[in-house]
């Protein structure tokens, strides 16, 4: 946790009738707190998606990220871990950025992480929205600041994005059935695409993985 | 369900409008006590106070002033609205309770809150952090407690119980725990999961205003195997009932909007309400409860027919309204408002059945 990434393999059920292959998943994190909303949010996207394909999850926390990050203003100033950081990102099947609002918008260090990440690296690559607010007065965050921010990397950016606000959750914990039902509609649209594009396979899906399907 | 018809206060303190002076906390506990008094006599079902921990309220422990009400009133249920549970201990709020219900004959119950104002959390060494995880091990314990004497239990933020013994058990047996919900989702879903009663805080705004909250309340109860429809709701309004509906606006109106100013606040800045604003609040598809008696039958039927609410709780003459005004109110309610509203929901609800 102290590199800002942590590996949470979410081993998925071997789901029926796909080939095999593992869908990388990697969420940038846009919170700062330890008790997140946000990754809150994210987990449940993370297991809906994890019960239709496998997935191998990881997740950046740009909070996490240090000095080596923060104190970075071009690609080449950065530290290894960031780098590597940013590499997994990058090589992502699929990414998804969840981010709370702050201010009306993204806060500056989640920014300041895409500041860093190659121009094209995201070009093709399906991104998924998912943002917490206050309030509803601030779900168009998702469709104003973050969908502009990944039409510039050219990503395929998933139609539908997921909103909560702070009355949906119980603490970390989303309870709002709502929200559940839009994250699986918003998924549905997509599986197979998403299929399509796992490129992971079983024995890298860490060293977690029981049999490996 | 038979429909019961309340009021309930804050106690709070707001400067005469005239002569700019503060009532004393004597004068308003004085008042609030034959507020409770004039309720019980013109047959209303409950009364409620509130806790707030600021001296612009005189509530910060309601079990006192409901203790006292007791001892003034033969038949009307006596409710706390809210408990602020978060921050209590649930063993010394049973206790409270309990007495409260044995001295008064089996007559009290809780509404167990979160809370709208967070003074309580500092207060007590509570952090705010923990709002959620808080609310949830209290009314655990509290519903552990009303389960089973003795209790063995345990839990984060209080020392563990063992074989503990917890009095008095209430008169009847059993104290009502019913949970205070301002409309957050997640708080109607787990308020829903736990089968308990929900009472329905709104301060302004269209009367439609919790239909989610209800919807998945309900929807939530059903998953966790309640009985949806025996689960009873309740909404709890501002409001007041005149002798016309203009006179209940004209009167309502000053002391309302210098209550919002001067009590509802978190951080010194007031709540200012125009009386354009106000006179919207007041339409039939407005959530606040003024008007005539007739106004308030057909708004309190609105409410029973849009969620099945079996209780309504109106919070009248908030803002430092003179008394003999605010009693006039409770007299009309309780004596041409709530008789209408129980027979005609009795009867709509034999038709369904």
């Amino acid at each position: 946790m102290t590199t800002g990434t942590s590996l949470a393999n979410v081993d998925a059920e071997p789901a029926a009738g796909t080939g095999g292959q593992v869908l990388r998943v990697v969420v940038v994190n846009g919170s700062p707190n330890e008790r997140s909303k946000t990754v809150g949010l994210a987990d449940v996207v993370l297991d809906t998606l994890g019960r239709s394909l496998p997935i191998e999850t990881s997740r950046i926390d740009v909070y996490r990220l240090g000095p080596g990050f923060t104190g970075a203003f071009q690609r080449e100033d950065v530290t290894p871990e960031v780098e590597a950081a940013l590499r997994l990102a990058e090589n992502a099947d699929l990414l998804i950025s969840a981010t709370p609002v702050f201010r009306g918008s993204y806060p500056g260090l989640f920014k300041h992480f895409f500041d860093l990440v190659d121009q094209y690296a995201l070009a093709n690559k399906p991104v998924l929205l998912a943002a917490t607010g206050g309030t509803d007065r601030h779900a168009l965050v998702l469709e104003h600041a973050l969908r502009p921010l990944f039409a510039f990397f050219q990503a395929l950016t998933v139609p539908v994005a997921f909103y909560a606000n702070t009355g949906d959750f119980d603490g970390t914990t989303l309870l709002n059935p709502r929200v559940y039902g839009r994250i699986e509609m918003g998924l549905s649209d997509v599986i197979d695409l998403l299929k399509a594009r796992a490129t992971g396979t079983r024995a890298g899906a860490g060293g977690s993985t029981a049999d490996g399907g | 369900m038979a429909f019961e018809v309340g009021i309930m206060t804050f106690v709070e303190r707001t400067k005469d409008r005239t002569t700019g002076a503060l009532p004393s906390p004597y004068e308003r506990v004085r008042e609030t006590i034959e507020q409770a008094q004039v309720a019980d006599q013109v047959g209303l079902d409950v009364f409620g106070v509130g806790e707030h921990h600021r001296s612009d309220f005189v509530g910060s422990a309601p079990s006192i002033l409901l203790a006292a009400a007791a001892e003034k009133t033969d038949n009307i249920h006596l409710t706390s609205s809210v408990t602020v549970l978060s921050s209590e201990d649930p063993v010394r709020v049973w206790e409270q309770f309990a007495t409260i219900d044995v001295l008064s004959g089996g007559r009290a119950e809780i509404i167990a809150g979160r809370g709208s104002y967070t003074e309580s959390f500092p207060l007590f060494g509570y952090d705010l952090q923990d709002y959620a995880d808080l609310f949830r091990e209290k009314l655990d314990l509290l519903l552990r407690i009303r389960e089973q004497n003795p209790l063995t239990w345990q839990g984060r933020f209080r020392a563990p119980l063992a074989e503990a013994d917890i009095a008095p058990r209430p008169h009847g047996g059993t104290l009502p725990v019913w949970v205070g919900v301002g409309g957050s989702p997640a708080s109607a879903v787990a308020t829903g999961r736990l089968g308990l009663p929900m009472a329905l805080a709104q301060l302004l705004g269209p009367i439609t205003y919790h239909q989610q909250t209800v919807e998945l309340y309900r929807e939530s109860a059903a998953r966790a195997g309640h009985g949806p429809d025996t689960l009873p709701i309740s909404i709890n309004a501002h409001g007041y009932v005149g002798r016309t509906g203009q006179e209940a606006r004209d009167l309502m109106y000053p002391y309302f909007a210098q209550g919002m100013a001067e009590n509802n606040h978190q951080r010194g800045a007031g709540f200012p309400l125009s009386r354009l604003a106000f006179d919207a609040q007041s339409t039939p598809g407005s959530g606040l409860l003024v008007g005539s008696s007739q106004e308030l039958i057909d708004k309190l039927l609105a409410y029973h027919d849009l969620y099945g609410v079996n209780r309504a709780i109106i919070q009248m003459g908030f803002g430092g309204m003179p008394q003999k005004d605010h009693l006039e109110a409770i007299e009309r309610l309780g004596t041409e408002v709530a008789p209408v509203v129980r027979r005609e929901v009795a009867s709509r609800e034999g038709r369904a059945a």
